[in-house]
């Protein structure tokens, strides 16, 4: 008796070990797959932290985010510049006015500066040299674009451009676009004088490269269309698809079956085989408003062309009226006896229950919107209304060196999903489950 | 029994609407105007298009329509009228041979003799036919069309198993008893989230040759400068490469995919395998508890239990994601598209990137060759149904739908 207890008590032991070990083991694998996930968003984030220096040497841990640029700076200071003519720099950008510049006196870099400007050979203090630019072509002299150097004439080399009011400074440090200060800012361009603030722009020097990549690559106005496309979108399928969805599920009418197999074949039909009649069918609409109504562009380079198509899905049809379907018939006789209609109860009745495939519907389709990248391509040669994938695809063409640009442009693009993931991660699986049980 | 009172209609709805046969036909209408919109587009976005796109095919067009040409199109991508004759009348014997040796049942035996020797004779004739007209076809087809079939196959074999094994397996992990079971569910699914063109973005950035990630990883391993993969710039074929490294000559016919098409391969499974997973996840919590119990009771290893339970309910998820894995890597443009932009050229480097998807896109957006593409994009269809049905066939007895 006693024996069989030890033994029993020695085989649990065991049995506790060994499922320990499995346990670890599993731990161990899940543990891997997600560093695998995640690692190239680390490489993003870090890469989008560095400097072009620092990527081309392959420096691992960037300066960005260590304290060496932060510490120790001191308060923003305003001075006045003397601004005299010159003659033409070196590869600077036309100017209808004359060029003037100036010099403004650095006596202090921070730590991290000071190291790179000793490597380059250049002692503090020093000097920067302002070239002031004027690009309007109204015949006052009104500067609002400026040259910033270092010690040099050479427009190439250490050089960046501001606008009037923006923060920036020269090249310390090969590419990093006057990144880690001391940063300037025009204040008052008047001809002869300048009003320079000179300080620390601590954001500009943590987020450079998106301020960069955001600047270059007009970001804020492709973020702005893509906003726009992806929500008219999501409008537009939803609206369709209730209703038809609805129709299907709960309406008796003739033909039923036959537009039900229409819908079905959509489902089947590549988008390579649809693609290019589709562009055909877009040019020829926009032939046809521009003789009957005069209107330029009112389906290429617009809104229309890259939304209206894609209005409807049968995906959205199908899965909505799949819980149209299991909606009891007794709701809709009680609601017939109260005298409502089918769009009554339609909007009273069967909206209300269904938000969880609705939530579902919106977030796929807003996925998608937001992914398209190959119609767009097509239809869209202007950046007027080119969404931010396309100016994410034609920006990694454009810098495409400046890997730490690309992968600010990266991060800025994928942000918004990322946001609306984490916000709706739970029905989003769910969602995206659901897509995969029709068995 | 409840009796459904008949709601009152009311006065002014005579003549045509009143009555039951009225309150249908009324239902009808309002039907036909809530499916307007959304019918509406489809037709001229999706349905029509379709036979339109067949018209293109059979013209000469070039941003502005040409001359017809009839089915011409289809004969420079496809060779000889003679050679699709054979390679089509091949394939379908084949599959005729196919579709009678599973009509045999055993109780047929008196005509099974004559069946038989039908389903040999097929098999024999198809086979010759495709013997004889294959050859012929890659010699006078359009060689870009059939490189860009084998590289979107190679592209397909290399990314669909492999997803399906590692989701599978992660599925079965995720499963189990396991503490933070979103948290882990969230971080496997941020791949498929990301948008396409920047995460394609952040591996190309990865495989760069000088300074991405992973051949920093191999020079700390020790791998001189000369011997780091090109990964994205690799035209030379991973058999050959593997040759190399093992210091033997490699057969050109086991040259397999580039380097590059194993790039884009490896950021494919990259993204789907968490996709993969969650649908498995699915699949997983239908199947029935008791089941388990009962094999358990039966005394079942784990192995047998994976094996004869869980493996063969969750095949219609299987099945499922296997089609889409297929059916989707014929249809992947946008991170082939932006991870072979290192080389500003479609297909970079040297084409072994084309896959037919690119090579439509190519032939439509760069050469302007609105006919060609059309008369493309219909044979890779013929081909992707083609693969759905062999699949469907495939799975036919194997996927058990509960």
């Amino acid at each position: 008796m006693a024996s069989t207890m030890v033994a029993a008590k020695r085989e649990s032991r065991e049995y506790r070990v060994r499922s320990g070990i499995v346990q670890g083991f599993l731990y161990l694998v899940l543990t891997l797959g997600a560093v695998v996930a995640i690692f190239p968003f680390a490489w993003m984030l870090l890469t989008a932290s560095k400097t072009y220096g620092e990527h081309s040497q392959k420096i691992f841990w960037p300066a960005g985010l260590t304290a060496r640029p932060y510490t120790d700076l001191s308060p923003a200071q305003e001075i006045m510049v003397d601004m005299h003519p010159t003659d033409v720099w070196h590869g600077s950008i036309a100017s209808f006015s004359p060029l003037v510049e100036g010099v403004v006196p650095v006596n202090e870099v921070s730590r991290l500066v000071a190291e790179n400007l000793e490597k380059k050979g250049i002692a503090i203090p020093f000097n920067v040299l302002i070239l002031a630019l004027d690009t309007t072509d109204d015949g006052i002299r009104n500067y609002d674009r400026f040259v910033l150097t270092v010690d040099s004439r050479l427009a190439e080399q250490f050089t960046t451009r501001i606008k009037l009011g923006q923060w920036g400074g020269p090249d310390y440090e090969g590419a990093a676009r006057g990144r880690w200060g001391p940063h300037f800012n025009v204040v008052d361009a008047s001809p002869d004088q300048l009003v320079v603030k000179q300080g620390w722009n601590v954001w500009h020097m943590f987020f450079g490269n998106y301020i960069t990549a955001w600047r270059e690559a007009n970001f804020a106005l492709y973020t702005r269309n893509s906003a726009i496309i992806t929500l008219l979108t999501i409008a537009g399928v939803v609206v369709t698809g209730i209703l038809a969805s609805y129709a299907f599920a709960r309406m008796e009418f003739p033909g039923k079956n036959l537009l039900f197999t229409a819908y079905l074949a959509t489902y089947m039909i590549p988008w390579t085989v649809v693609m290019i009649p589709d562009y055909l069918i877009i040019v020829a609409l926009e032939d046809f408003f521009k003789q009957t109504f005069g209107m330029e562009n009112a389906w290429y380079n617009n809104w229309t062309a890259l939304t209206i198509p894609f209005m409807v899905n049968a995906f959205t049809v199908f899965l909505l009226r799949q819980f149209f379907a299991q909606i009891p018939n007794e709701l809709f006789d009680a609601a017939l006896i109260d005298g409502c209609g089918h769009l009554r109860f339609l909007t009273r009745i069967v909206l209300p229950i269904s938000k969880a495939p609705l939530m579902t519907v919106i977030i796929l389709n807003g996925i998608w919107a937001w992914n398209s990248l190959q119609w767009p391509l097509i239809i869209t040669t202007t950046s007027d209304w080119r969404p931010i994938t396309v100016g994410l695809s034609g920006f990694i063409t454009e810098a495409s060196a400046e890997t730490q640009l690309i992968m600010a442009g990266s991060v800025i693009t994928t942000i918004p999903i990322l946001v609306l993931y984490f916000f709706t991660q739970k029905q989003f699986t769910e969602g995206i489950a659901t897509t995969g049980l029709k068995g | 029994m409840i009796t459904v009172e008949q709601p009152v209609t009311p006065a002014s709805r005579r003549g045509l609407f009143a009555g039951r046969r009225g309150r249908r036909i009324r239902e009808a209408l309002q039907a036909y105007l809530f499916l307007l919109p959304g019918t509406l587009l489809l037709l001229v976005f999706n349905l029509l298009p379709v036979g339109y796109a067949f018209y293109i095919s059979m013209h000469k067009w070039r941003i502005q329509r040409g001359d017809f040409i009839g089915l011409e199109n289809y004969l420079k991508a496809l060779g000889e009228p003679m050679d699709v004759v054979w390679v089509v009348g091949g394939l379908g014997l084949l599959a005729g041979a196919w579709a009678v040796w599973h009509s045999i049942k055993p109780e047929t035996s008196g005509k099974g003799f004559l069946l038989h020797a039908a389903v040999a004779l097929m098999l024999i004739i198809g086979g010759l036919a495709l013997v004889l007209g294959f050859p012929d076809m890659l010699a006078n087809g359009d060689e870009d069309l059939f490189k860009s079939l084998l590289i979107t196959l190679y592209y397909s074999i290399g990314t669909v198993p492999l997803q399906i094994i590692l989701s599978f397996l992660l599925a079965n992990i995720l499963f189990q008893d396991i503490r933070g079971k979103t948290a882990w569910r969230i971080m496997y699914f941020l791949p498929y989230v990301t948008v396409t063109v920047a995460s394609a973005a952040v591996w190309t950035s990865i495989f760069e040759p000088r300074r991405g990630l992973i051949n920093l990883a191999l020079a700390m391993l020790g791998v001189t400068e000369e011997n780091l993969p090109q990964w994205l710039f690799e035209a030379t074929g991973i058999g050959t490469l593997i040759g190399q490294w093992l210091g033997f000559e490699m057969p050109s016919w086991a040259a397999g995919p580039s380097l590059a098409l194993v790039a884009v391969i490896i950021y494919n499974i990259w993204v789907f395998v968490g996709y993969n997973t969650i649908i498995y996840l699915a699949g997983l919590g239908n199947v029935p508890r008791e089941l388990y119990e009962a094999a358990r009771i039966d005394g079942a290893s784990r192995w047998e239990l994976l094996r004869h339970v869980t493996i063969p309910l969750v095949s219609p998820t299987t099945y499922f994601l296997l089609m889409m894995g297929v059916l989707g890597t014929f249809r992947a443009f946008n991170h082939i598209y932006v991870m072979t932009k290192v080389g500003r050229t479609l297909g970079f480097p040297q084409g072994t990137t084309m896959t037919s998807s690119i090579l439509i896109f190519k032939h439509f957006w760069e050469r302007n060759r609105f006919g060609y593409a059309s008369a493309l994009a219909f044979i890779l269809t013929g081909v992707m149904l083609s693969l759905s049905w062999i699949q469907s066939r495939i799975a036919e007895g194997r996927v058990f739908y509960g």
